[in-house]
């Protein structure tokens, strides 16, 4: 290889390649990225006044949970039996002969009521928390699916693809609250290999998507009696969030968790009691099985500490091409006077 | 032989740098391999037993931390190794016009142990093989920065570039791991073994390149009665 290239052309050549990649990797951010200040405007939020909610204790069925179930049951899945193990594991996860289960999240019902006992002020009272997936703002679950078939309505609403979800529930995992709930024997693994891969379809409420998208209302607010669900322009409904919390002298969740969701709680007991209560509940009634969410303040998104690392990977080229650029050049430096040296003795 | 790098009987055939890269490549590719599949729903499932010290990999967390670290190192090493080639004009690698017919006709030879036509310093198959891997790589590459762009808080990607972002980068692992299975199959031909310790020392035997890579011998031959 000739090693007679001028300083000038070098660097030239070398800045150039330098140069088209930083541009390639530069474009690459603003060309396909919004902000979600971008499309705030059109995000719906929702509030859940724990205030207003008595979680219709006079009823068999909370209202809300009924209309969710009746408005989703043509969507609730319908396994294939009888179900296989998720080989080389002797466990399947099967919901399908508990559809009536109302006590917590399951894939055949998407929102449930927990109610839970507090003290507030010495005096003990119940507190009724509907519960269903938040909506986040920076969704792990939609940013981390390994096939990318989590997607989100221009309304902001997590909508799970019932058809290409393989059913790792990897989204439960790095969700906060476990929120997606996984039926076996559906789903395109069925199709796949069965017996080797795929675990079923993971489900979890999906906003009314299909609702909003026509200007309606989703199903849960239609038919709470107490008013203690209202969906609305994000903007305003979160202010509505802090004035109502104000009002009572209370608490907003789900603000701050999780980086920012699309749902508000406004309670007058404070959430670090009502997830004390939720947590002891649940032990006290030994339940260890998915499907009813903790309650935690200020819970970390799991993207939320990846900037350094995130950084260092953006980063990486640019040292690349400079110690690339400074070895070269030292490397052709040395050969040139090694290439003098030589020719000096040959003379 | 060459006025530099000069030892009895052996060319320098793979300087520093190359060997550098090389093996920075290979290590930061085994582990974006490792962890990237600690990021699909597999370890949990499939290791029943958990061999020791690999507890870590079922964390989808930990696994994303150290892929991002890997990715680090790849990109570090993607870009000297472009820089350093490009501004150096050594491109010997690159795909040539009748490198196909050219592969077929060595290993043809090969199979035969027919006489292999002459080369230049790297053989037609192996500068497709660099193509290949210029092409997985740089795929799974584009859509690695892509996804790591995506995880930042405060960005929402479109639903389709999630979607295509997911599915090519997978699909750029299934090329890569199919792509190092046969460079190391290749190695199954007895021939082929002769390169290995160029990328190790650096050197290879003259007697070797002599008779396989007869061109590149005869331009270093050239080169030193210059």
């Amino acid at each position: 290889m000739s090693n007679k290239i001028s300083r000038r052309t070098f660097l030239k050549r070398t800045a150039a390649a330098g140069l088209t990649t930083g541009v390639l990797l530069a474009t690459k951010k603003s060309g396909y990225a919004q902000t979600n200040h971008a499309k705030e405007e059109k995000l719906v939020g929702s509030i859940i006044d724990l205030t207003k909610c008595d979680g219709c204790v006079h009823k068999d069925t909370p209202a809300c949970v009924l209309a969710c179930k009746e408005k989703n049951k043509a969507r609730f899945p319908q396994p294939e039996k009888p179900l296989k193990n998720y080989w080389p594991q002797k466990k399947h996860e099967d919901w399908s002969e508990e559809q009536d289960r109302i006590d917590r999240l399951t894939p055949y019902n998407w929102t449930y009521v927990e109610n839970v006992e507090v003290k507030k002020n010495g005096v003990k009272k119940t507190v009724s928390v509907p519960r269903r997936c938040m909506h986040c703002l920076d969704a792990p679950c939609q940013k981390l699916c390994p096939f990318g078939v989590i997607s989100k309505s221009e309304h902001g609403a997590v909508q799970i693809d019932e058809f290409f979800c393989m059913g790792g529930a990897k989204c439960r995992s790095v969700c906060p609250w476990e929120i997606p709930q996984r039926q076996a024997g559906v789903g395109l693994y069925m199709h796949i290999a069965p017996d080797l891969a795929g675990g079923g379809v993971m489900y979890k409420c999906d906003m009314c998507a299909d609702l909003l998208e026509k200007g309606k209302k989703p199903a849960c607010e239609t038919a709470c009696p107490n008013g203690a669900i209202e969906f609305g322009p994000y903007e305003e409904i979160r202010k509505k969030a802090y004035a109502r919390a104000e009002e009572v002298g209370g608490y907003v969740y789900g603000d701050k968790e999780n980086s920012g969701t699309l749902t508000f709680y406004v309670s007058d007991v404070s959430f670090k009691d009502i997830n004390e209560a939720i947590l002891e509940k649940k032990k006290a009634e030994n339940d260890t099985r998915p499907g009813r969410p903790h309650m935690e303040p200020e819970v970390e998104n799991m993207l939320e500490t990846a900037h350094g690392y995130m950084l260092a990977t953006l980063v990486a080229p640019i040292a690349g091409a400079a110690a690339a650029g400074i070895t070269a050049y030292k490397i052709m430096k040395g050969e040139k006077q090694q290439e003098e040296k030589v020719d000096e003795q040959d003379e | 032989m060459s006025k530099m790098n000069k030892k009895k009987d052996k060319i320098y055939r793979q300087p520093l740098p190359n060997r550098f890269v090389h093996w920075g490549i290979a290590i930061s590719i085994f582990m974006l391999i490792i962890t990237g599949l600690g990021q699909m729903p597999l370890y949990g499932r499939y290791l029943i037993v958990q061999p020791f010290g690999t507890k870590w990999l079922t964390s989808y967390e930990i696994t994303l931390w150290v892929h991002y670290i890997f990715a680090a190192i790849l990109l570090f090493f993607i870009f000297y190794h472009i820089v350093f080639h490009v501004g150096r004009k050594e491109l010997q690698l690159l795909p040539k016009k009748g490198d196909v017919k050219g592969s077929f006709l060595v290993i043809k030879a090969m199979l035969l142990r027919q006489e292999e036509p002459p080369s230049e310093k790297y053989l037609p198959e192996q500068r497709l093989t660099y193509a290949y891997f210029v092409f997985s790589i740089g795929l799974v590459v584009v859509t690695g920065v892509i996804k790591v762009i995506k995880n930042m808080m405060g960005l929402q990607p479109t639903n389709g570039i999630l979607l295509w972002g997911a599915q090519l980068h997978n699909l750029a692992t299934v090329l890569i791991i199919v792509g190092i299975f046969l460079h190391l199959a290749a190695f199954i031909v007895k021939a082929n073994r002769q390169l290995l310790p160029g990328m190790f020392t650096g050197y290879v035997d003259e007697k070797y390149v002599k008779e396989r890579h007869s061109l590149w011998y005869k331009e270093l031959k050239n080169k030193d009665e210059m």
